[in-house]
């Protein structure tokens, strides 16, 4: 097992220097990003699904760090890097839900 | 060179293959925990192993990545400012909205089996 793995390596090592590293770095993206989209559908069930306040906000934090993420891998899968402008500003707004959030359920102004 | 490129390929190529496995992990977690304070510990895990994680990913393979052009050094700062940015902003987030729902009452704690915090509340007790 280990060593069928560490021959694979070495092969694929071998195509890189021969034709360049671009079609195992493609590959490897493509399948990381459907993963990635398979787990934000799970995200989206307990966004809509969660009984409490709390359960969306947690939902909605963890599927924008996904979509942070997604941004990364689409500007390297099509070579376009200004896809990745929007990371840091869409980690700075899901703070600020946060924080909003927890300020006006801690002043009994937002649920039930 | 060629093989310092290699090198940097690979380690990035293995840091977004363990933060897709981090991922998959967490959602499995914030779909079937039972409880919100237990299905925090699976945001966790979502944010810093499989959203750090790749980031710096990202930024590593695209240092050594020569089809991207000059712009690729533009990719590679913006994934590390991403990174650093949800490592510190995620656990506060995570702590000041659990922190709200558990003094307000607004989450059940049905599976807990001893509530320290509970005698250091001043309000009136929980539902």
């Amino acid at each position: 097992m280990f060593i069928e793995i560490l021959i694979t390596l070495a092969i694929a090592i071998n195509m890189g220097f021969s034709m360049g590293f671009e079609p195992i770095v493609y590959n490897v993206i493509s399948i990381v990003i459907v993963v990635y989209l398979a787990v934000s559908i799970l995200y989206i069930i307990r966004l809509v699904k969660g009984p409490t306040i709390p359960d969306r906000v947690l939902a909605l934090d963890a599927l924008s760090y996904d979509l942070a993420v997604f941004m990364a891998l689409l500007a390297l899968l099509l070579r376009r890097p200004v896809i990745a402008s929007g990371l840091i500003v869409l980690t700075l707004w899901i703070y600020a839900i946060d924080i909003y959030i927890s300020k006006y359920i801690e002043a009994r102004e937002m649920g039930e | 060179m060629n093989r310092l490129e290699a090198l940097f390929i690979f380690i990035g190529l293995t840091m977004i293959a363990i933060g897709a496995f981090f991922d998959i992990v967490s959602g499995i977690g914030v779909l079937k925990l039972p409880n919100f304070f237990t299905r925090i510990h699976a945001v966790t895990i979502g944010a810093v192993g499989g959203s750090v994680l790749p980031l710096i990913g990202v930024a590593v393979v695209s240092l050594a990545f020569k089809d991207l052009g000059i712009q690729r050094f533009y990719l590679a700062g913006v994934s590390i400012a991403g990174a650093i940015f949800i490592l510190i902003l995620a656990p506060t987030g995570s702590h000041s909205l659990a922190r709200a729902a558990y003094m307000m009452c607004k989450a059940p704690r049905k599976p807990l089996v001893y509530d320290a915090l509970e005698s250091s509340r001043r309000e009136a007790k929980c539902p």
